[in-house]
């Protein structure tokens, strides 16, 4: 072999080195993130949900010794907690539609129910419209206040929902 | 038009609204006078099955695409479809058992350890305001289903969807059942086992030989064993429990459907989380005969539950059962599970118990995501020829996605055996490498 055919070799060798060293330093392609949770805190800084509906407006507050109504009366079982637990790990689906002409078609709006959760000092840390289930009733819509845009989120929240009012004192 | 023709139309009309209206006012009848007589919720009459339906299955009843022929029953005789030797087991297990609340295992309240064997429900009573009440529910599920000991069958998967049947698997299961055997203990239980299991595919020739060997340790920790075998490439590889929540053979059905619920007790977090009553399906209310063929074998006839892609001008969609089914009310839990596993497909599962016999009859099925996606419908026969010896088997499961509205159709076998001596050596990965040869 001539010195300049080692000369070649050692160069593509010494290029396949700098490929891998580089290759090796680049760093993970990253997953792409996972859509935040609807209840950004933990389900224990929170203090009070409200449901508003066409039936009336629901309240549960959380005491020394578990959930009562706006009446102090005591909360059956647990769906005050399973609500946020819910909540507090639901991501959206997807964006159904950034910005709706008429909210009404997905059941959103001023006449839609309405969920809001605060904290111990009364800071609002999720205030949610609750829309219609979609046709294969695999999700709802919601949309936070203020959002133009129309979210799906999973239909556990319909359950979850469901089961607070039916376990509500005096229900 | 004459003052005679007028009085005509007007009869014909008033009839024809009579006749709309009258199934609706005589299933409300039946179903508040306690009538034994069987009627028809359909469409017409939907309403009535709001509060014992859950709400998919309520949707597709009032769009016309299901239908359930209801047969109320009497619920003590109905309970004596258990033999009398596993409500004695019952009662005598008042009070001896408890739950490790770190596992959810049954524990023995005397040594706090695992119990040695158990039949007969570990919780004759269930009080809802037990926080463990939802793992007390599930373990009486476990001892219901296995009070039998073991047996199987050959039956079909069928993917069925809009327009008809599109896949048919045939299978068979071949099961032995450890604990909660009203036959009594087997001593010789080297491997420590619940229950365990054969199953393989038959036909159609692309999954032939596909099969599974199945163990269930009795322990509070462990996985179950399962070891897959394909015959393409002769080797049988463990496989994670998970697999629980995969589909089976690309259909919409899955392995945890079996009895609505197919894992160890253990796995999932349990909350009992209402009440209520619902239709429950069985092929018939009470339970059918066994023929002895051998000294250890028996075999049970059943009727076949035809679909609707298998009826010519059928009511309603594709796969709902045509005949041989019919639905009970009966009182229910209504209880949710989630597994703690991160490998398994399913987020929260809601599932509806019997109070009394504790099978589980419908199960509404949420991803990861929270997205409810499917439902199952489990059917069930019961077995039994004297007050020492009695069984309930799974005779069906409907699948439905409602995401992509297609369906499975599992079981409808119309033969089945109960072994009640199974050669326990038959459970290995050697009959699962020779089904092939």
């Amino acid at each position: 072999m001539t010195a300049r055919g080692t000369a070649l070799l050692l160069a593509v060798l010494a290029a396949l080195g700098l490929y891998v060293l580089l290759e090796y330093r680049r760093p993970a392609t990253l997953e792409p993130e996972q859509a935040p949770p609807l209840l950004r805190v933990a389900a224990a800084d929170v203090a009070r949900i409200e449901v508003d509906d066409a039936d009336g407006r629901l309240i549960a507050v959380r005491g020394p010794s578990g959930w009562t109504d706006g009446a102090g009366r005591a909360w059956q079982g647990d769906a005050p907690s399973d609500l946020l637990d819910v909540l507090a790990t639901l991501g959206p689906v997807m964006v159904v539609d950034p910005a709706p002409e008429n909210p009404a078609d997905y059941g959103l709006g001023p006449d839609a129910p309405r969920l809001t959760l605060t904290g111990a000092g009364g800071t609002v840390l999720l205030a949610l419209e609750v829309g219609e289930r979609n046709p294969a009733w695999t999700g709802l819509y919601a949309r936070a206040a203020g959002e133009q845009r129309v979210l799906l989120v999973g239909a556990v929240l319909h359950w979850e929902l469901e089961k607070l009012k039916e376990s509500a004192p005096g229900s | 038009m004459t003052a005679a023709w007028r009085r005509t139309a007007l009869v014909t009309a008033a009839i024809a609204v009579l006749g709309t209206a009258a199934p609706a006012a005589r299933a409300e009848d039946k179903a508040k006078s306690g009538s034994d007589e069987p009627w028809i919720l359909d469409a017409n009459n939907w309403q009535e099955g709001k509060d014992l339906l859950p709400d998919p299955v309520l949707k597709r009843l009032e769009k016309g695409e299901y239908w359930f022929k209801v047969v109320p029953v009497d619920p003590a005789k109905f309970r004596q479809n258990f033999a009398q030797k596993f409500w004695d087991a019952t009662k005598g297990n008042a009070g001896k058992y408890d739950l490790d609340e770190k596992t959810c295992g049954l524990k023995d309240k005397a040594s706090g350890k695992i119990p040695e064997f158990v039949f007969g429900l570990p919780f004759p009573t269930i009080d809802p305001k037990d926080p463990l009440a939802g793992c007390k529910i599930a373990w009486n599920f476990t001892f219901s289903g296995n009070q039998g000991g073991g047996g199987g069958a050959t039956f079909t998967l069928d993917g069925v969807d809009g327009t008809g049947e599109y896949r048919k698997i045939k299978a068979f299961l071949h099961g032995m059942i450890y604990q909660g055997r009203l036959d009594g203990e087997i001593k010789d239980n080297p491997e420590n086992l619940e229950n365990q299991a054969v199953t393989a595919a038959l036909e159609p020739q692309d999954v032939e030989g596909v099969s599974s060997l199945n163990k269930r340790y009795w322990d509070w920790e462990s996985q179950d064993a399962i070891w897959a075998y394909v015959p393409s490439t002769r080797r049988a590889r463990r496989v994670n429990a998970a697999t629980r929540s995969d589909p089976v053979g690309g259909l919409d059905i899955f392995a945890d459907d079996l009895n609505c619920y197919g894992g160890k007790v253990e796995y999932y977090k349990w909350k009992l989380v209402g009440e209520g009553k619902i239709l429950a399906p069985v092929l018939q209310p009470y339970p059918f005969p066994m023929k002895q063929v051998n000294p250890s074998r028996f075999m049970v006839d059943t009727p076949y539950v035809k679909a609707g892609y298998e009826v010519p001008k059928s009511k309603g969609a594709q796969w709902w059962p045509q005949e041989n089914l019919v639905f009970i009310p009966r009182p229910v839990w209504i209880v949710e599970g989630e597994s703690t596993d991160p490998y398994y497909n399913f987020g929260k599962v809601i599932m509806y118990f019997d109070k009394d016999m504790y099978r589980i009859y419908w199960k509404l099925v949420h991803n990861r995501a929270g997205e409810y996606f499917y439902t199952a419908m489990c059917g069930y026969h019961f077995v039994k020829n004297d007050e020492t010896y009695s069984a309930v088997f799974p005779s069906l499961v409907l699948g439905v996605n409602d995401k992509t509205s297609r369906a499975a159709l599992g079981g409808r076998y119309q033969s089945s055996f109960i072994e009640r001596n199974w050669d326990p050596n038959y459970f290995s990965l050697r009959t699962l490498t020779h089904l092939t040869d």
